[in-house]
């Protein structure tokens, strides 16, 4: 078999090729990064907000360390490219995520790019950030039919238990 | 007279009938009733679509939120709210339970006869009482067309009526008196199961729900056999303003309800029939109440949940524990309500 066709199909592989080379793809998702502490909600195409998705918690998962700790002050140095995203990092986005133990970020779909390139985009968020909320999950009213059975079962189950 | 006798003659050689029908003029058997009731409705119904020989347009405007300011040009009792649903789109045909005409509720096949302002009605609104009401009607009248058919031709049911139970009760119902001589039968779990699997195949079957307001005395003679639901009649055509009955039929059972029905049988996914309670009267004939739980396929629960749901419906529901539960939950409102304020 020819190696040149193994090289050209990419079937089943994961790792995705951003930018100009690895140097490039790094710089890219460090830029991205950045943008996402600074502003805590950015739109960037879909491939883009999923490669830095893991990276953003696990600059997190660092920063939770506290800024004390040497490899935590390096990988933060490393990954904002600007400083004073830094101290935000350590002073406010750490002590906000203490209580959780994973998943700092939300992403979602938004319809494609209006240019030529029509690429399928993303919003992708830190959880507990101040603007209003990206979906609003509607419940279901109190008065629908299977709230109220419900709601006459849990009644009855207080007062067997209640006196 | 001839022609009667002749069609008894008929029927005399089905199997399962162990004795003929008495000898008055009336048919007493309780398909031959059934039979009359439906003949008498049908011809009812034919007799009213008659009296619009023309077709005259109407136009109805729809003042719900989706399209807003849409105007439908319809035909003059003959379109239906289940009409102009088709217009809009499918979701609104498979959604909607109830259309409010001109603030008054409506069932979805009933024919429109004027002008209107039309809303749809579903089951997940802000406020579905009304919706809520009229399913919980609709089970009532499968389970009574159940237990007609249930019983072998010998022993005689007779269906008093639906007594209009809040949905938080947990079950609806309808009192019954059966025959004298299964006085002491008590339903075991597998009387209850044959009767759900025959309000399954109802279900299954899609019937429509039709709707007929008829006079008074139409009304009274079909009902003529049954003293109950002669009482019904006269409270009910008392009530109204001309003096009409509100009729339904599901296949071939005709019955006197109190408020809209559901469009068609197949709105209910889960249905069971679950106890028969006695119900202590100072009456001399034992009137007992079936209970049942159903919930529609918008709203189905799992099945675990369901359970639950079922053991609670088999407790016996009167009008005082539902009562009960309405001022109770009154008292937790006003409670909470006095928290606010002593807090603010």
């Amino acid at each position: 078999m020819r190696l040149s066709l193994v090289a050209a199909i990419s079937h089943g592989r994961v790792h995705r090729r951003l930018g100009h080379g690895p140097r490039s793809r790094l710089d890219l998702l460090r830029n991205l990064v950045t943008a996402l502490v600074r502003h805590e909600r950015i739109e960037t195409p879909w491939a883009r907000a999923d490669e830095m998705r893991g990276y953003a918690e696990k600059l997190i998962d660092y920063a939770k360390r506290g800024d004390s700790d040497e490899r935590a002050m390096r990988m933060a140095s490393f990954w904002l490219t600007e400083k004073d995203l830094i101290h935000k990092l350590f002073k406010v986005l750490a002590p906000r995520f203490q209580p959780h133990p994973g998943s700092y970020t939300r992403m979602l779909h938004i319809p494609n790019r209006d240019s030529l390139d029509r690429a399928k985009m993303a919003v992708i968020e830190l959880k507990g950030n101040p603007f209003p909320p990206l979906i609003r999950p509607r419940r279901d009213s109190e008065k629908t039919l299977l709230n109220q059975l419900l709601k006459g079962y849990r009644e009855d189950a207080q007062r067997a238990a209640g006196p | 007279m001839a022609a009667r006798w002749a069609y008894r003659g008929l029927r005399g050689g089905r199997e399962g009938r162990r004795f003929s029908s008495s000898v008055s003029a009336s048919g007493l058997t309780s398909d031959e009733v059934i039979q009359m009731r439906n003949q008498l409705f049908t011809k009812e119904k034919e007799r009213q679509l008659s009296l619009y020989p023309r077709i005259e347009k109407i136009e109805v405007k729809y003042t719900g939120k989706s399209h807003p300011g849409s105007v439908f040009v319809m035909n003059k009792a003959l379109s239906t709210p289940y009409n102009c649903a088709m217009h809009l789109s499918e979701w609104h045909c498979k959604r909607s339970v109830l259309a409010l005409v001109d603030g008054e509720v409506w069932d979805m096949h009933r024919p429109l006869t004027k002008s209107c302002e039309i809303q749809f009605l579903t089951f997940k609104d802000e406020d579905p009482e009304e919706v809520n009401k009229a399913y919980w009607r609709s089970c009532a009248m499968i389970m009574a067309s159940v237990l007609k058919r249930a019983f072998k031709d010998e022993y005689s049911v007779n269906l008093v009526k639906a007594p209009e139970v809040p949905v938080i009760s947990g079950a609806f119902c309808y009192d019954v008196i059966l025959d004298s001589r299964l006085n002491d039968w008590k339903p075991t779990k597998d009387n209850f199961r044959s009767l759900t699997r025959d309000a399954s195949k109802l279900i299954h079957k899609d019937l429509p729900f039709e709707m007929l307001h008829v006079e008074a005395k139409v009304a009274r003679e079909m009902f003529q056999h049954n003293k109950y639901k002669m009482e019904m009649i006269e409270q009910k055509a008392s009530q109204d303003v001309e003096g009409l009955v509100r009729l339904h039929r599901l296949g071939d059972f005709v019955d006197v309800s109190e408020g809209p029905h559901i469009p068609r049988t197949s709105f209910c996914f889960q249905y069971e029939i679950t106890a028969a309670h006695n119900l202590q009267t100072s009456q001399s004939e034992l009137i007992r109440r079936f209970q049942g739980v159903s919930l529609p396929i918008h709203l189905r629960a799992h099945h675990t949940v369901w359970h639950k749901l079922l053991e609670r419906s088999k407790r016996l529901v009167t009008q005082e524990t539902s009562m009960e539960a309405a001022a109770e939950s009154h008292e937790a409102k006003d409670e909470t309500e006095e928290g606010k304020t002593l807090s603010v």
